[in-house]
């Protein structure tokens, strides 16, 4: 599509061609004429379009108005597309008419007509030959431009005056400076920044016309700042030999100008100066003075002055005694030899000569010398002072290493050391000595003959060899508690494991048992314990101490002694109790027996304590047992229970059923004397699941009488159950065997409470609410029954056990009561 | 330096040529030339407190090893008879010498010293490998 849209636009195009393609000549245009120097002129033009056929141009011209039509005399000169009028041709005060004329063979087309004017269109070429250069006059920098007038062809230029203008710029700048040169060719530029770059262009002017364009652009760049040099400075002055010496310089910036140094130098005492006899011999930037202008302990001051267009400067003095600057050059000649002297080790000798030019040998200048050393892997060096020889021995060079050695002298007095002389290496020779090899034989023989020894005593004999080095480890000669016995929960197998032999008392062991559980009242009756008649003497002493004024009564239900709840009336039936208690003193020969009286106390008790807690204060009831332990129970009973009114024996000891998994539940007791059966009651106390035996005085405020062991009783534990209604039952005193389980008259004799324990060693035991009271009817297997009096007080003691099912103590079983720690509290 | 009046060889060249018999009278002259001065300068330096002890003490041990080297030089030179002459002379001349030389700052008097002991020095050797060449020469 597009292709068609051009095709029709030429068709358009060639609207008047009829012929594909071909039409007369656009219109020319005339670009410009100028003329150089106002004597000739050009004039260029600008075809239209072709046409398609070649265009023959024409320029035709006339002056001013004259008719005439004169052709261009020249279209070669100024280039294609151009029309030079010559000299001939030039009238500057003419106006010329000039039109050009495009014909092709179709037709023809003229431009448009232009007048001009010479001297109007004058514009010089550009000026030619720029040079710049900078120059310094008057310690000034100047910039010096110079160029030529532009090349005219067949004019004399001479006739032709220009006017130059020149223009300036730096490098990083924008802006011009435009200078008026004047006529001349060449121009002055001052105040020009040293180190700036600096671009430059010239143009010019003819008297009429315009300004050329301005010239290609030269550039220069100004030199930095040219100053006088620095000061140079003395580096060294060195003698090698003590015989002539030698100084060097350092120039300083030579401030951009070709600069010159020289060294003058004055000796002490002397005013003269010097200048340096040899710059050569040493080198650039040195002097040196031979042996004629050496001298010895005379001080030189020496300078160095550099001087260049500029200006001068002068290096600081530099003093110098040349007997103080000798150093040497290094030793040469350094030779090794290897001495192998007989019936000895070899060793090594070095050997080295002083340098050439060092006069040793009228001993003007003497040397000593050290020496370096290190094996070639090696870091540090070892350095050895040698002193005047020229020769060092070694003899302590480890054999196949190889060592790298320098040697260096210094003079022996004033001076400095000279550089290292070259490295030498030195390969010591390894040297087997027979001896040593056969040492390292005979020892590595006997070594493996050892281990062959060794390894086949341990084969053989392995373990014994073991043990006797590593003897075992005795293993522990105690048994502790073997945990599946625990679980088995068989007590006696258990403690038995643990040793203690017949531990738990069974109901065979009732008589080795003794319980006495001791009532105490505060007011005025006295307990008797009543003591086993077959047990001696200890319990009737025992006796009369515990008889007091107030006998603890066997109260079955008596107000609680020990806890602040149970804080009861003490309106118990204290005559009751004393009877009671009378009763029992009665019996003093024998047990201790509950009056079934008690069973009537009981019920006493019963209606006398509604309290909330109470707790019924057992006398300690003593069981049928040797010693009087003094068992304290207390337990705090509900008011409707009535704490156990022990009959003799009937108080249930709480024995610990073998068959029955758990606790041996003892009752703390207290003991008045050392007692074993308490010790072992005690033992037993510790079980998987423990009842907490709480000991509560009865009246926290008593001044513990209730301790008194007087009042108490005893009574054993019968046993502790442990099934869903776990209690201690405490055993009755006199029934050895018979009755595992006794009622208290009146209650179950089961305590299945602790409620305290005081003083740590009186259990205060409660029997379980939830035990129903037995009728009295149960109670005839109680014969005697002591009567737990309330004890009023204080210090009745009553004792409950409570079982706390969450008491339950772990499997551990480590945990003992230890009834020793009991004894001595009762006293 | 009080000493610098005397002429002494100023470099090797001199110092060889010189007879062995003049080369020691010089070597003895200027011995002889810092004995005086040398012992006023220790008399002097005693009562500076700013000295360490270490100074003062080498200053004498230096005073001594001057007298001692003389008398070495002169016994080793066989000298003895013939510096009666010169000693006379030496001494008046010392005296002279002296008094300079008390005029002399501190660090001048012991950079002069430093200066005439290493001639001495420089002098006795060239003696020595003269007389006896075999020994390290």
């Amino acid at each position: 599509i597009q292709h068609s849209t051009i095709t029709t636009k030429n068709i358009v195009q060639l609207d008047f061609c009829p012929f594909l393609g071909q039409s007369y000549p656009g219109k020319p245009k005339i670009i410009r004429c100028r003329s150089l120097e106002k004597e000739t002129f050009s004039c260029w033009w600008k075809p239209g379009s072709e046409g398609g056929l070649p265009t023959n141009y024409t320029l035709f011209y006339s002056k001013d108005s004259e008719e005439e039509i004169y052709e261009c005399p020249d279209y070669e000169t100024s280039g294609p597309n151009s029309c030079y009028f010559d000299k001939n041709h030039t009238n500057p005060w003419t106006t010329y008419n000039i039109t050009v004329m495009a014909t092709n063979e179709i037709g023809s087309n003229g431009s448009d007509p232009q007048y001009v004017d010479v001297t109007s269109i004058v514009q010089p070429d550009a000026p030619v030959n720029i040079s710049l250069e900078t120059k310094t006059s008057a310690s000034t920098m100047y910039l010096w431009a110079k160029w030529s007038a532009p090349l005219l062809a067949d004019v004399n230029s001479n006739s032709h005056v220009y006017h130059y203008e020149l223009r300036l710029k730096p490098e990083e700048k924008e802006e011009w400076e435009t200078i008026s040169v004047g006529v001349q060719t060449q121009y002055k530029v001052v105040g020009l920044q040293a180190g700036v770059k600096y671009f430059v262009q010239v143009r010019c002017i003819l008297d009429l016309g315009e300004w050329s364009e301005w010239s290609s652009e030269r550039c220069i760049q100004i030199p930095n700042g040219e100053s006088p040099p620095e000061k140079p400075t003395i580096i060294k002055c060195r003698s090698p030999e003590k015989e002539t010496f030698t100084c060097w310089w350092k120039p300083g910036a030579d401030g951009g100008h070709p600069t010159n140094y020289t060294l003058l130098y004055s000796k002490e005492g002397e005013e003269q100066v010097y200048e340096c006899p040899d710059y050569r011999t040493a080198g650039p930037n040195s002097c040196y003075f031979d042996k004629k202008h050496t001298s010895f302990w005379t001080i030189y001051n020496i300078t160095v002055r550099a001087a260049n267009e500029m200006g001068s400067n002068v290096s600081d003095p530099h003093y110098v005694d040349v007997t103080y600057i000798v150093q040497p050059d290094p030793p040469v000649n350094v030779t090794l030899e290897l001495k192998k002297p007989i019936n000895r080790k070899p060793y090594l000798v070095l050997t080295w000569s002083p340098p050439p030019l060092a006069d040793v040998r009228s001993g003007w200048l003497t040397l000593e010398y050290e020496l370096r050393l290190k094996p070639e892997e090696g870091e540090e060096w070892e350095t050895i002072f040698v002193g005047q020889q020229t020769q060092y021995k070694m003899f302590s060079l480890n054999p196949g290493k190889k060592y790298i050695v320098q040697i260096h002298c210094k003079p022996d007095h004033h001076g400095s050391w000279s550089e290292w002389s070259s490295e030498k290496y030195i390969q010591i020779p390894t040297d087997f000595r027979v001896k040593d090899m056969v040492v390292w034989i005979v020892v590595g023989v006997l070594s493996s003959l050892i281990c062959l020894i060794m390894s086949w005593t341990m084969v053989l004999k392995g373990y014994r060899m073991i043990a006797f080095i590593l003897p075992p480890v005795p293993g522990p000669k105690i048994k502790g508690i073997d945990t599946h016995l625990l679980e088995r929960g068989k007590s006696e197998e258990l403690l038995s494991a643990l040793g203690c032999h017949g531990f738990p008392p069974t109901s065979d062991c009732e008589d080795l048992l003794v319980e006495y559980l001791e009532v105490e009242d505060s007011e005025d009756q006295q307990l008797m314990p009543s003591h086993d008649s077959g047990h001696p003497s200890k319990n009737a002493k025992l006796i009369p101490r515990e008889t007091d004024s107030d006998s603890g009564r066997g109260s079955c239900d008596s107000p609680s002694l020990l806890s602040e709840k149970c804080r009861e009336s003490r309106a118990l039936p204290s005559t009751l109790q004393t009877q009671e208690v009378r009763d029992i003193q009665e019996n003093k020969g024998g047990k201790r027996s509950w009056q079934t009286q008690c069973i009537a106390s009981e019920q006493k008790i019963l209606l006398l304590n509604n309290e909330s807690t109470k707790s019924s204060t057992w006398p300690a009831a003593q069981l049928p047992t040797n010693q009087p332990p003094m068992f304290a129970y207390h337990s705090t009973v509900d008011a409707h229970k009535i704490t156990l009114c022990t009959t003799n024996v009937n108080i249930t000891p709480v024995l610990v059923g073998n068959e029955e998994k758990h606790q041996l539940q003892y009752p703390v007791t207290e003991t008045l004397h050392d007692d074993m059966v308490k010790q072992r009651q005690m033992e037993n106390l510790h079980s998987t699941d423990q009842t907490t035996v709480q000991v509560k005085q009865s009246r926290p405020d008593d001044k513990s009488p209730f301790l008194n062991p007087e009042l108490m009783d005893y009574v054993e534990v019968h046993k502790v159950r442990h099934d869903e209604e776990p209690a201690v039952l405490l055993k009755h005193k006199e029934t050895n065997r018979k009755t595992e389980k006794y009622m208290v008259p009146g209650t179950s004799k089961e305590y299945t409470k602790v409620s305290t324990v005081v003083d740590h060693n009186i259990l205060v035991l409660m029997p379980d609410s939830r035990i129903q009271h037995v009728p009295v009817s149960q109670e005839p297997a109680m014969e005697t029954s002591q009567n737990l009096q309330q004890g009023q007080a204080e210090k009745n003691m009553s004792y409950c056990l409570t079982v706390p099912s969450e008491c339950k103590r772990e499997t551990s079983g480590s945990e003992y009561m230890d009834p020793s720690s009991f004894m001595p509290s009762f006293k | 330096c009080h000493t610098s009046g005397m002429l002494t060889p100023n470099g090797k060249e001199y110092a060889q040529k010189i007879p062995r018999e003049e080369l020691t009278h010089l070597i003895l002259k200027l011995l002889q030339a810092w004995k005086e001065p040398l012992s006023h300068f220790n008399q002097h330096i005693e009562h500076h407190q700013e000295l360490p002890d270490d100074s003062l003490i080498k200053a004498k041990q230096i005073s001594n090893m001057v007298h001692e080297l003389k008398t070495g030089v002169e016994k080793s030179m066989g000298i003895i008879s013939n510096s009666l002459n010169g000693i006379a002379s030496s001494e008046a001349a010392g005296l002279s010498i002296s008094n300079e030389a008390n005029m002399m700052s501190d660090s001048d008097f012991i950079h002069c010293f430093r200066r005439d002991s290493n001639k001495v020095q420089s002098y006795l050797k060239i003696l020595k490998c003269r007389i006896m060449p075999e020994n390290s020469c």
